[in-house]
């Protein structure tokens, strides 16, 4: 990893000494040894802060956001995961593939800095020792798969299945059982929407649940709005969601998230696959459920 | 001296909750938070006296996520308040720490004066007995005392202090706190203990002179580069036990409906949209720095001190790694050009 730190520092230093681009993405060093977070690198200068390590696990795809409405060509470094978050933006048109530089990472899995920091913050119980992040034993495609130039010798995909036989457990559940489930999860989110801010597929302008008129979903901090908070989340991410995790890993009350989004990716894909949200771009390719055609063959769609 | 030993704590906490709602910091599925004695399964969930503090604040219990504050009915084109919901139940909070309860102290001056009585927070305020404790071993994060708050001495109605296997040193410091006392006095041993050496702070940082300075800096190019990560997640606010902002909204059927309140943060863009579709704030720069003004400045120059109590809270959960301990120093070392 040190190796492919070093190389990041310097192709984010000739991108912008040479002009190539006007803002580099990648991460530095803070308080601590666990404590990787987010840059903004605005000069070669800057990009002596650079590092990329273990605990570089953030979805910088998702920073684009910031930028899309500019002109300015962005530097990003992504790993498999954030790659496909990439290839989202484009699929939605939030950004044109010539404002990007994409320097691709193959990821050997990461780790969680959330994890350290509140292991050892004193406010937590029962914080694994373990801070391999919960997304990366799920992963299937540690490869970029968009970029322009790779960093790092391919790695193999590593899917546990923990994640698959519990949503088969829910499957299994009757519907009252499986209620109850998702009620007493939801019961603890505090509508931070943090799990949205995080999300590179959540870039809808306007979030429908800022909307306020109408306000199709209510504040209120119960289990009706909670449970619709969640509803529409999931109808949302519906072939969509590239997987990235990130939503999970920032929840602040540890609600499991990625249950959801992949039962919707595993149900997108028996419904209108073979399918997966964010592994291929090509010029004008669309996520599923995003088209709209006059013969749609469900009426539901008319 | 006043005992209270540690196999009589649940037997305490029995009690008060008969005549109370009593929060207590608890473990609950991988979080932590004050939460109702009452409402505790004790297989799954600890009392958490011991370690240092819990990750959800005690800020609920005064000014609850979402509160409802009153019904209407309408009849033609009049609207009507048919109940308001303003409830003085009595309520405990047990064991929190320095920090917090210097968060309550912020929240009564919001919402208790400078010519304004919130009736609904008057409501639940005025029943509540608060019951503190003293640290004596500082997290890594914590940096309260930096920011005025002394660990040692709590602002609240009891102290208690930890002194190991030999029990709680109980000490009562209102009129409030020796009515609870006497309530319980059956409960505690009359003994002399020793109070823990305190141990030093891991986190240090010089507040003095940065409300000040800041007052200068509102155009300062620092607030682009601190904010460039910052995700505007919000849940910096959430864990906050003094952010106390929040948006009054309602839910109507028919000719039916209530008004409640729920917790807004000013990391979000929906806070300061405007009817017209303006919005002041329209990146994320003008919200990260609104949080850090008003937390280091604005409230400084309103009651007399800052509105971050130095609970750490905020460091541990943001998913970009922001520390406000940074932000403090960064302001310090800044240039401003007169
Ligand atoms: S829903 Fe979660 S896993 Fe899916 S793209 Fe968004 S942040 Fe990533
Ligand atoms: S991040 Fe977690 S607590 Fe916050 S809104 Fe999402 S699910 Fe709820
Ligand atoms: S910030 Fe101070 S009062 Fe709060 S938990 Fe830490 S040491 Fe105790
Ligand atoms: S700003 Fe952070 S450290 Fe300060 S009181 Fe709030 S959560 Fe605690
Ligand atoms: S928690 Fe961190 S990323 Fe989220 S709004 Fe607060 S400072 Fe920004």
């Amino acid at each position: 990893m040190k190796e492919i730190s070093k190389k990041v520092k310097e192709i984010a230093s000739r991108l912008l000494s040479e002009g190539q681009v006007d803002v580099f993405l990648a991460w530095e060093k803070g308080n601590q040894d666990y404590l990787t977070r987010p840059l903004v690198v605005r000069s070669a200068e800057e990009a002596e802060r650079i590092v990329f390590d273990e605990y570089s696990i953030h979805n910088l795809s998702n920073y684009l956001l910031k930028f899309r409405d500019g002109n300015e060509k962005v530097g990003l470094v992504v790993k498999g995961c954030d790659s496909r978050g990439v290839i989202r933006l484009l699929e939605d048109n939030q950004f044109s593939r010539d404002r990007l530089y994409i320097v691709g990472v193959c990821c050997p899995g990461m780790k969680d800095p959330l994890k350290a920091i509140k292991r050892n913050s004193g406010l937590l119980q029962n914080i694994p020792d373990d801070d391999k992040a919960d997304k990366c034993s799920n992963c299937a495609y540690p490869n970029p798969l968009i970029y322009d130039e790779l960093l790092g010798s391919e790695q193999e995909p590593n899917v546990k299945g923990e994640r698959q036989a519990k949503i088969q457990e829910i499957e299994n559940m009757s519907p009252d059982e499986r209620y109850e489930f998702f009620r007493e999860n939801f019961e603890r989110c505090i509508r931070c929407y943090a799990c949205r801010q995080a999300c590179v597929a959540c870039n809808c302008r306007v979030c429908i649940f800022d909307e306020m008129r109408p306000q199709w979903v209510g504040r209120e901090n119960n289990e009706t709005d909670n449970m619709m908070y969640h509803l529409v989340r999931a109808y949302h991410m519906a072939g969509r969601c590239v997987e990235c995790g990130e939503c999970e890993r920032v929840c602040p009350v540890d609600i499991p998230l990625m249950l959801i989004n992949s039962k919707l990716a595993k149900d997108a894909n028996e419904f209108f696959g073979p399918y997966e949200a964010g592994i291929k771009y090509e010029e004008g390719s669309k996520p599923a459920l995003s088209v709209y055609r006059l013969d749609d063959p469900d009426e539901g769609f008319m | 001296m006043k005992i209270l030993s540690k196999d009589k704590v649940e037997r305490v906490l029995d009690k008060l909750a008969e005549s109370a709602e009593v929060f207590v910091p608890l473990s609950r599925a991988n979080s932590s938070g004050f939460y109702s004695w009452k409402t505790r399964n004790p297989e799954k969930e600890q009392l958490m006296l011991e370690t240092l503090n819990v990750y959800l604040s005690p800020k609920n219990v005064g000014f609850p996520q979402t509160e409802k504050m009153y019904s209407i009915i309408q009849s033609g084109t009049e609207a009507q308040i048919k109940e308001t919901f303003e409830d003085s139940s009595p309520r405990i909070i047990f064991g929190l720490r320095a920090c917090d309860a210097r968060a309550i102290r912020c929240l009564d001056d919001v919402f208790l004066t400078r010519g304004y009585e919130d009736s609904f927070y008057k409501a639940r305020r005025d029943n509540m007995v608060l019951i503190g404790q003293a640290c004596y071993e500082p997290g890594p994060n914590c940096f309260c005392q930096a920011m005025g708050v002394d660990p040692l001495e709590p602002e609240v109605d009891i102290v208690i202090r930890d002194c190991g296997d030999k029990g709680y040193i109980w000490e009562t410091k209102t009129p409030k706190g020796e009515e609870l006392t006497t309530s319980i006095s059956n409960l505690l041993e009359e003994k002399e203990l020793k109070a823990p050496e305190a141990k030093a702070f891991q986190t240090q940082v010089d507040y003095e002179g940065v409300a000040e300075k800041l007052k200068g800096m509102f155009e300062h190019p620092i607030w682009e580069d601190l904010s460039s990560n910052c995700q505007n997640c919000g849940i910096c606010t959430y864990v906050c036990p003094s952010c106390h902002c929040f948006d009054i909204q309602v839910k109507s059927w028919g000719e039916e409906g209530y008004r409640f309140r729920c917790w807004d943060s000013c990391m979000y863009g929906e806070y300061t949209a405007e009817a017209g579709g303006g919005n002041p704030r329209p990146t994320t720069k003008e919200r990260f720095r609104n949080r850090f003004l008003h937390k280091l400045e604005f409230f400084s120059e309103r009651y007399g001190y800052p509105l971050c109590t130095g609970c750490g809270r905020c460091i541990v959960a943001c998913p970009t790694g922001i520390n406000i301990v940074n932000i403090i120093n960064e302001v310090k070392e800044a240039s401003v050009d007169v």
